[in-house]
């Protein structure tokens, strides 16, 4: 306590997470209510309390690649036992929010997905390269006779041209990650930075199992609705790898009583209930949720369209529909908005918040 | 005409109110709903700032009021409605009957004898009987008997051992209207409930108790020369934590500080201290408020052995773990670490809300009484804000020369 030592407040960083958490930051008492309440909170240098008064000065250095941030899983304890109604759980997910802008690279695509006002771009981006590969192949056209999507987009082209885009992204990303990395580790203070083999296994059976989710109290449905769309995302890209493989290796598309098939409409099954559990919680259960900003309704939104796109073009494949084409197009398009985009938006808690998990769990942060 | 000035609550407040009003000359009607006057203070086991006994302070205005022949009061008394304008109220009051009238000589026999407990209210330490006396310090002394826990005339036992006549279980309540020049409304506090803090599980754990309950614990300590214990199985408590802004600065319950808990904590781990010495104190804050010579009590705790003071808000109670005793919650924000820790008793240090009374009356956002009513009416003390005992006594005496302003 005696060292002494300067901050560089930034008010434009404060006012940013006040906007998006729409929490009154200056109301923060520093009670330690919500550590005291908060049930992933390790015992040494428990959060969100620190958090917030780190919050409350702008000090972003602190806040990103703060891995604490990211032991939080969002069940809003801290916010409803919060005496001072500063909405410790909004902040904390308003500074995850700022990461995967921070990490972006190049930083516009951050933009893209974070500002309401770049939608229309976000959205023409997808758009104008579809049409570009089919313009290029030539099939940009509704084809005649029975629905056949290979006949518009032909699987070849569509599986490479996608596949490679998203690595593409993904590398990208990578980038990020790794400074996302550099950084915790600079915050992490010495003595504590002992690096240790990474617990892969161990994270990856926190993650699968869901057990940061039990302790919840608030957001009780929140774990059950997770799991839904964890493991019906996680079913739905096994299907669409086995199905990438089908194409090369023999006959495409599978029939509706393909195990596969029948796989993947399960998991949308899975994808719509999960859905609708959250949508619900954010419209009907504010006083919990909290205040749902616009990365959180798109990918809400995002995730639905795809998945209701792409009942509706199996649909339209059985049935002969006029539109089958128009919503193939459509389905491409929320394709790469979720899965393309994917780092640079909430969704990217997959990559950020995995490694940060690894990260904690390799110093012994738990 | 000179009407008298009509006080509304005889606690400590309302009592300085009148003696002051009466000792200057004015006619004075003094009112108190509970069958005894002293209000909260007669039932502490010791006060701020100089930690006096209650008797000290209240005795002396008793025997003012009984050698002031400008002072009428009534006990059992609740106001039903106020009518008429500033210089002219009308006053309507409802007389509960006692059941025992002035025969009684308070030998205690009644009591004795009587099979009935009254309603575990507050003390849930401290079972009355349903004939009773003010187990603080009586004024009137004589005992009463609540008729909500008396079995009645199928019973009357009490009315067996009773050698003076006194009591008389058919006895009728009655409304009288008073008429007031000016009417001083002295109502006081009322603790929060502190079950609507439901992660602190007050229902749920006999060792969590508030610090009303914990200060008349202490004063039937002192009073009957015995052992604290704690409540769930009689065990002296080797542990006791205290939780402050219990329900105070919270959005959820009261927004505002309630101002004297602090102190009040302070002052009950400082009779640990002092007069248990078995006993070990911690105390939970936000910031540790006290106010003028309060803050002498700060001075006193730090550097005390037994007394511990922690920063941090207690974020919760849990069950306890096999043995008896609850277990807390918090983050220790001085030493940045989160703590999990058994106590055997804990004591929640529990904000302060107005006491209600039949009135119109203009409340702030919080619900306390303005200090300047359209209607005239002089509310004083603590049920315009929270307040210790020598603020008390200071308003209400400025209340009384605001009283003989005509």
């Amino acid at each position: 306590m005696s060292e002494s030592s300067s901050i560089q407040p930034n008010l434009a960083f404060k006012r940013e997470l006040s906007r998006l958490s729409g929490s009154q930051l200056n109301q923060c008492m520093q009670c330690g209510n919500c550590s005291a309440v908060c049930s992933l909170a390790p015992a040494e240098r428990p959060f969100p309390r620190k958090e917030m008064v780190w919050a409350g000065w702008g000090l972003k250095d602190k806040l990103i690649g703060n891995v604490d941030i990211w032991l939080c899983h969002q069940c809003g304890d801290c916010s409803s036992y919060c005496p001072r109604d500063v909405k410790p759980a909004d902040v904390l997910s308003a500074i995850r929010q700022k990461t995967y802008q921070h990490y972006a690279r190049p930083r516009l695509l951050g933009k893209l997905v974070s500002n309401p006002a770049w939608l229309p771009v976000a959205i023409a981006i997808p758009v104008v390269v579809i049409i570009a590969i089919l313009s290029l192949a030539g099939t940009f056209k509704i084809p005649e006779g029975p629905v056949d999507y290979s006949a518009f987009f032909p699987h070849g082209l569509l599986n490479g041209t996608f596949s490679s885009i998203t690595l593409f992204f993904y590398l990208l990303a990578s980038l990020g990650i790794g400074r996302f990395w550099k950084d915790m580790k600079r915050q992490t203070p010495p003595g504590e930075t002992g690096m240790k083999r990474l617990p892969v296994f161990s994270v990856l059976g926190e993650i699968l199992s869901h057990s940061n989710f039990s302790g919840c109290g608030s957001r009780k449905p929140g774990k059950a609705a997770h799991m839904l769309l964890f493991f019906g995302f996680a079913l739905l890209i096994t299907v669409t790898l086995y199905a990438i493989w089908a194409t090369v290796s023999h006959h495409y598309p599978l029939p509706i009583t393909n195990p596969f098939k029948i796989l993947g409409n399960m998991a949308s099954l899975m994808i719509y209930t999960g859905l609708g559990i959250m949508i619900w919680q954010r419209l009907f259960n504010r006083r919990v949720f909290g205040k749902s900003g616009y990365s959180d309704w798109l990918l809400l939104v995002s995730i639905g369209l795809l998945t209701l796109s792409g009942t509706l073009v199996q649909l339209a494949r059985l049935g002969e529909w006029s539109v089958a084409y128009h919503l193939y197009f459509f389905h491409l398009v929320a394709v790469w908005f979720v899965i393309m985009y994917l780092p640079f938006t909430k969704l990217g808690h997959i990559f950020y918040r995995t490694t940060a998990l690894l990260y904690a769990r390799t110093i012994g942060r738990k | 005409m000179n009407l008298p000035t009509l006080i509304i609550g005889g606690g400590i407040s309302g009592i300085t109110a009148a003696v002051e009003l009466a000792e200057a000359g004015g006619q004075v009607v003094l009112i108190e709903k509970e069958n005894y006057l002293g209000g909260n203070v007669s039932r502490f086991n010791n006060y701020f700032p100089k930690l006096c006994p209650p008797a000290c302070g209240l005795e002396i205005n008793y025997q003012r009021i009984r050698s002031n022949p400008r002072i009428s009061f009534y006990t059992g008394a609740e106001v039903k409605n106020i009518y008429g304008v500033d210089g002219d109220f009308r006053v309507k009051i409802h007389l509960k009957a006692r059941l025992i009238n002035n025969n009684c000589t308070s030998c205690g026999k009644c009591a004795e004898v009587c099979p009935e407990e009254r309603p575990a209210k507050l003390g849930r330490t401290t079972g009355e009987k349903a004939a009773y006396i003010n187990n603080g310090l009586a004024f009137p002394m004589k005992y009463c008997i609540d008729p909500d826990a008396c079995a009645g005339e199928a019973c009357g036992k009490c009315l067996e051992v009773c050698d003076y006549d006194a009591i008389q279980l058919d006895a009728l309540s009655a409304e009288v209207v008073i008429q007031a020049g000016k009417v001083i409304v002295a109502t006081g506090w009322i603790l929060y409930d502190a079950a609507k803090i439901e992660n602190y599980r007050y229902r749920e754990e006999p060792d969590v108790v508030t610090n009303q309950e914990f200060e008349r614990m202490l004063a039937a300590c002192t009073r009957e020369h015995k052992k604290l214990t704690r409540p769930s199985d009689g065990k002296v408590p080797a542990r006791i934590a205290f939780i402050q802004c219990a329900g105070s600065r919270d959005m959820n319950h009261l927004p505002y500080c309630s101002a004297v808990c602090c102190s009040v904590s302070l002052k009950h781990a400082l009779t640990l201290e002092t007069e248990y010495p078995e006993i070990d104190s911690e105390i939970f804050y936000i910031d540790m408020r006290l106010s003028g010579r309060n803050e002498k009590l700060l001075k006193q705790a730090e550097g005390k052995e037994r007394i511990t003071l922690t920063k941090g808000k207690v974020g919760r109670i849990l069950p306890p773990d096999g043995e008896k005793g609850v277990l807390l919650e918090v983050e220790d924000i001085i030493s940045e670490t989160k703590r999990q820790d058994a106590y055997d008793m804990v004591v929640l240090a529990m904000g302060l809300t107005p006491a209600p009374v039949a009135a119109e009356l203009k409340v702030n956002e919080y619900g306390f009484y303005l200090p300047d009513q359209p209607s005239g009416m002089i509310p004083t003390a603590s049920c315009k804000r929270p307040m210790d005992v020598s603020s008390s006594v200071k308003d209400a005496t400025a209340s009384a020369l605001k009283a003989m302003r005509r």
